[in-house]
């Protein structure tokens, strides 16, 4: 090293992370109030990655590029652990979280009061309102047990799991939970216990907003899990960075250094150990301890590690086994000098206050129609979320100003042209989207947009090359890639095949979200690998 | 017959839960310490309302070494677990008349700890339960729950 680098940076770390978004600031956060000396190591400007959070469209309007809603806020450990409301996270439970706009004018709103979601639900169906009040209510009284076994813990089998629950009789004392989960999709779920056709397309769109795809067969088994958060969704004041800001406050405060525009080009391995990494621009630096990375498999395995490091059969399974989301986001980023007001509102005036509202999604056969078409490389006629910050975020955008996000589903690569297209064609698809939003609220005219930035699956990949292909959960959500089969049965516990080398992103179990879990589980099992006392873990 | 939460209560516990274990093929040889909470509700008449009394259950090399009362958490004993709930619902339990696996799937009875292993040695988990909520044949002195009499 030479210059000034050589005088912020040490040769040594006991740890080097690779990679500054929220899992590896987390696992380095844990290490350095563990005593280690940790250095993350970050290719982009600013640490963060998907929780980016810039004025894309004019001064003073805040948009969250990526992450927008944060869903496991006081469930994660490290919300507390690391103390990120002490470092300035302001976090908002907006009252009417989300709602289901349907095209006769007719909407469905899910709030934080559950009353006045069960009242809302019971105008489609007093039945199916009935059913979900003992859905939640099941849910919410076993979601400390599956955060527990399933979220922050290193990921069990599933076979073990199937027969512990069924071991314990589960199937006989539940009325959702069932061993058959793990066969079927959400669809299959939401038919068995539901009756209401916007009901269960209400539900299994917000699956999909959170990646669990309602026609993939053995998703119905994590499906409890997203009805007892359904109403915990959280928008982090002043934007989604401000968490990445955080968890860098806590690592410095620790000890610990955020090394930004260092992009890692090598991880150095020596005897079968990863003992360092090498960066672009030729500083290496070396790791006494652990070399955790948080970036793609690919980039990982195929690019940092020499051929000959790994052995041929793992880095072919890295090559061709890895497997990705078969559909992306299209986002719309918004400047607007009026926030929308539905004509949905004459059903149910809380439409206007809901932070996150989908709209004309009709049923589940909709939703497998538009997966079909989106799995052939089309585009579907956009049916966006649409979530308005503004409506809880005061500083988001200047007073009487708001931001507005849509988000489409789509595929990374166009049939016509490929994930290239996207250059040529985001633009005019994110009018279309604009329109769809303007169909549901009128006074959205073309003077309350001030202006308007797209972000689409290509750029997605571009900004975050760790989301391969545009891949916002950065692997597959699928019964086969889960748990300890995540991403590859020889990863799933965080190790890799080079000793003191670990995987702590979201290619990892749980999976992508702000989770916080890969960062989280990795830092128990490099803990017991290494002997840290486990301060964090207080029965 | 014990009283509930008396010393002889937790030495039958503890022989039953061991003469449970025995009875496990190929049980595993964990040592781990539970923390048990018992929070008074309003309904039993164990514990004060408000209060809490704690308990610690140890096994070493899969069976119970000792059970013991404490007042407050003892920093210098490192837990595994913690069960804590409703006092009545434990009563109910030691009773044998609520199913644990019910109480701490409803979230009634809070689990903390690593819950792996609970999962994969889930046999096991059934025998201890068992052996707790039935092995013992517990007297009530201050009522038996529901609580509708005495003894």
């Amino acid at each position: 090293m030479t210059g000034w680098v050589e005088m912020v940076l040490k040769d040594t770390y006991d740890a080097i992370i690779i990679g500054a978004g929220h899992n590896g600031l987390t696992l380095g956060a844990y290490l350095a109030r563990s005593g280690l000396e940790v250095l993350v190591l970050e290719r982009r400007h600013e640490e963060g990655g998907g929780l980016c959070s810039e004025e894309v469209t004019q001064p003073g309007f805040v948009h969250n590029i990526h992450a927008n809603y944060h869903t496991f806020v006081d469930m994660a450990p490290p919300v507390n652990d690391l103390d990120v409301r002490g470092h300035g996270v302001e976090y908002v439970r907006p009252e009417v979280q989300m709602a289901s706009i349907f095209d006769d004018g007719t909407a469905l709103t899910i709030h934080t009061d559950m009353d006045k979601t069960l009242a809302s639900m019971a105008r489609f169906s007093e039945k199916d309102a009935g059913t979900f009040q003992r859905l939640y209510g099941e849910a919410h009284g076993f979601i400390d047990l599956l955060l527990g076994t399933l979220m922050y813990q290193p990921p069990l089998n599933v076979k073990d799991l199937t027969k512990a629950l069924a071991t314990f009789g589960v199937e006989d004392r539940s009325e959702f939970l069932s061993v058959k989960l793990r066969r079927q999709t959400i669809n299959q779920f939401l038919d068995k216990h539901f009756e209401n056709d916007r009901i269960k397309a209400h539900l299994a769109f917000h699956g999909a907003v959170c990646s669990y795809t309602n026609d993939v067969a053995g998703l119905a088994i994590g499906y409890p899990l997203l009805i007892g958060k359904i109403d915990n969704w959280h928008l982090c004041v002043g934007g989604s960075h401000r968490l990445a800001h955080a968890l860098w406050r806590d690592l410095a405060q620790h000890g610990g250094v955020m090394w930004s525009d260092a992009e890692v080009t090598n991880i150095i391995v020596e005897g079968g150990r990863a003992v360092g990494v090498r960066t672009a621009d030729g500083i290496e630096l070396k790791a006494r301890k652990i070399v955790a990375s948080t970036v793609s498999v690919e980039q990982t395995f195929l690019e940092f590690v020499n051929p000959g490091e790994i052995p041929d059969a793992f880095a072919k399974r890295v090559q061709n086994d890895v497997v990705h989301k078969d559909w992306s986001l299209f986002s719309v980023h918004m400047a607007m000098n009026a926030f929308p007001e539905y004509t949905a509102a004459e059903f149910d005036p809380d439409v206007n206050r809901a932070w996150v509202v989908n709209l004309g999604i009709e049923s589940t056969a909709q939703m497998d129609r538009d997966w079909k078409t989106l799995r052939s490389g089309q585009l579907v006629d956009p049916q966006p979320n649409a979530a308005v910050n503004s409506l809880y975020d005061p500083v988001d955008a200047p007073a009487g100003f708001s931001t507005g996000l849509l988000r489409q589903f789509a595929p990374y690569a166009l049939a016509d042209g490929g994930a290239g297209a996207w250059d040529k064609m985001g633009r005019w698809y994110g009018h279309k989207c604009i329109e769809a939003w303007r169909r549901y609220a009128p006074n959205l005219t073309d003077d309350k947009i001030i202006d308007w930035s797209v972000f689409t699956p290509h750029d997605i990949a571009t900004k975050l090359p760790n989301m391969v292909r545009g891949d916002w959960m950065m692997g597959e959500i699928s019964l086969a890639n889960m748990l300890d089969q995540r991403p590859l049965p020889e990863l799933g516990q965080y190790r890799t095949p080079i000793q003191g080398l670990y995987m702590a992103g979201s290619t990892q179990h749980p999976h992508g979200f702000i989770t916080f879990g890969p960062g989280y589980n990795a830092l128990q099992v490099i803990a017991d690998d290494i002997g840290i006392e486990k301060w964090w873990q207080q029965i | 017959m014990p009283d509930i939460y008396t010393s002889d209560w937790y030495e039958a516990v503890k022989v039953a839960i061991n003469e449970a274990v025995v009875k496990i093929p190929n049980a595993p040889k964990d040592s781990f310490t539970i923390q048990v909470e018992i929070v008074g509700d309003g309904k039993t008449p164990y514990v004060a309302d408000g209060d809490m009394l704690r308990f610690l259950i140890r096994l070493e090399e899969g069976v119970c070494a000792w059970y013991r009362e404490i007042d407050a958490d003892d920093p210098s004993v490192k837990l595994n677990y913690r069960f804590t709930g409703p006092g009545s619902v434990f009563d109910s339990i030691a009773a044998g008349t609520s199913d644990p696996i019910d109480a701490a799937l409803t979230g009634t009875i809070k689990v903390r700890g690593d819950m792996r292993f609970l999962m994969r040695q889930a046999e096991m988990v059934q025998v201890l339960l068992k052996a707790y909520s039935q092995g013992v044949d517990t007297t009530w002195p201050k009522g038996r729950p529901p609580y509708d009499g005495v003894g």
